[in-house]
């Protein structure tokens, strides 16, 4: 037997050796290219991810909704209270709805007096989530939409509440966000009432905390933290969530997205605000410099108009 | 008697890559949004061990390298890196199969241990030699114990569902026969 054993090794051991090596040195060196050349690497992940996902979605999608099921059903041991609690808080809701639709209105009349022309470019894709990241140490979702419905990286994802993350990661039909709360996630924010501007440092915790504040002693639990459009990273002013103090005294953000259930995401198109660079030309007009670029300008924002129109 | 036998190592090898890529899909299953305080087992990394240990002939090493590689692709993981290690550490245990068919099942049990903590502790070596960005290190550890506990279950299943069980001595000869 032993004998036996010890002539097969002889002729296969080599060779099986050299395999495994040539099949470790494959991967160390695909992941030295992917750490020197990164984004080649990360659209051919994306290509094989395109492929592979959407074709498991038929049986991705039963079992997901029957998990839910499952835990939607131990959630009816407490139905009553939750009836209780709802329907005070509709009762609250009302009131606010009435205010809201008094300011709404309000905020109308007065945007119609100043004849203020608010972004019409800023319009959106809704996508379904397919995925999640599968793990534990990276956060992130796939949707159902990418190049082909004119997805591009950078794009900002919102539910219907607030700020979710951003896409990076772009495949011929889907798409993936990283979360605010991944540890790679820096978004730049401005805390209202006071202005403060701050980073939202994404830590793999469900609230990340505020990095890079100027003076933490304006910033009071419970003001709202929104995009400040700094760095051209998202459009300003959307909604990331509410300051709250943890245990230790750090601030963070209480995130206004509903995390527990990312269904649908809406991306938003941003097509990037016009920097004005200079100032000279505004006065004295160049006409070799100035006079090509109007009709340009003209043509490309009459285009888009007719695109969304 | 070759003919059934040849037939089976084949169904037995596709079943290790068909059971790999449905713990992928249930990894990939949009459940878990949020961010959570514990790590599950790393459940490919416990299979493709008891596999490798106790029966080396149905788990070839390009389809080790396959399986692996594909979790890196999909799971978001640096490509390359984990898979490279788990090749490693499988090629290892391969090699050690036959020394430890005649032992009890916790001299399996250690050198496994081994296998994973040079896995994961190899792998944060490596990210932190090229300056990856890594997560924190007691989700590592956690990862670490949980796949260490899950071993046991994942053998016992393995055994009963799907027949991997020890080497009986008489084997040998037909394993040699076959390779």
């Amino acid at each position: 037997m032993a004998r036996d054993r010890n002539q097969s090794e002889d002729y296969t051991g080599p060779l099986k050796r050299l395999l495994s090596a040539v099949v470790i040195f494959c991967l160390i060196a695909l992941f030295l290219v992917w750490r020197i050349d990164s984004p080649r690497v990360e659209r051919f992940r994306a290509n094989v991810i395109d492929r592979v996902v959407p074709s498991f979605d038929w049986a991705m999608a039963p079992v997901t909704a029957t998990v839910n099921l499952i835990r939607d059903f131990q959630s009816y041991q407490r139905i009553y209270e939750q009836n209780q609690e709802l329907r005070r808080e509709l009762q609250q809701m009302k009131s606010w709805k009435e205010a809201a639709l008094q300011l709404e209105q309000e905020n109308a009349r007065l945007l119609d007096l100043n004849n203020v022309r608010l972004d019409p470019r800023l319009t959106y894709v809704t996508g379904v989530v397919l995925a999640d990241s599968g793990s534990p140490f990276r956060q992130s979702v796939l949707l159902n939409v990418g190049a082909r419905d004119g997805i591009i990286d950078g794009w900002a994802t919102m539910d219907g509440l607030g700020l979710v993350g951003r896409i990076s990661g772009v495949g011929q039909n889907t798409s993936r966000v990283i979360l605010l709360t991944d540890t790679t996630s820096r978004i730049p924010a401005l805390i209202q009432p006071s202005g403060q501007q701050a980073l939202i440092v994404g830590d793999n915790t469900s609230a990340p905390p505020i990095d890079f504040l100027e003076n933490p002693d304006l910033v009071r639990p419970g003001d709202r933290v929104v995009t400040s459009g700094d760095g051209g990273v998202f459009p300003p002013g959307l909604v990331i969530g509410q300051v709250a103090q943890d245990p230790g005294g750090r601030l963070r953000v209480r995130l206004s997205a509903d995390y527990e259930r990312l269904e649908f995401l809406r991306v938003l198109r941003d097509h990037g605000t016009r920097a004005i660079s200079e100032t000279g030309a505004v006065i004295v007009q160049e006409t070799d410099a100035a006079l090509p670029a109007t009709p340009d300008q003209i043509t490309d924002s009459a285009g888009v108009e007719g695109d969304n129109g | 008697m070759a003919e059934p036998s040849q037939s089976r190592l084949w169904l037995m090898r596709a079943a290790y890559v068909g059971l790999c890529t449905l713990i992928i899909l249930f990894h990939l299953l949009p459940l878990e949004t949020t961010p959570r305080r514990w790590v599950a087992p790393d459940l490919l990394l416990a299979l493709s061990f008891v596999w490798v240990t106790r029966r080396p002939d149905l788990v070839p090493i390009l389809s080790i390298a396959f399986v692996m590689l594909l979790a890196d692709l999909l799971l978001q993981r640096p490509p390359g890196a984990w898979a490279a290690l788990t090749v490693g550490a499988c090629e290892w245990l391969r090699r050690r199969g036959p020394a430890l068919r005649e032992m009890p099942f916790a001299a399996e049990w250690g050198n496994v241990a081994v296998a994973t903590v040079g896995v994961i502790l190899g792998y944060r070596l490596l990210l932190g030699l090229t300056m990856t960005g890594q997560a924190a290190l007691s989700l590592s550890m956690i990862q670490m114990m949980m796949t260490l506990a899950a071993y046991p279950f994942v053998a016992l299943v393995s055994q009963f569902v799907f027949g991997i069980r020890k080497f009986a001595p008489g084997e040998v000869n037909a394993l040699g026969h076959r390779t």
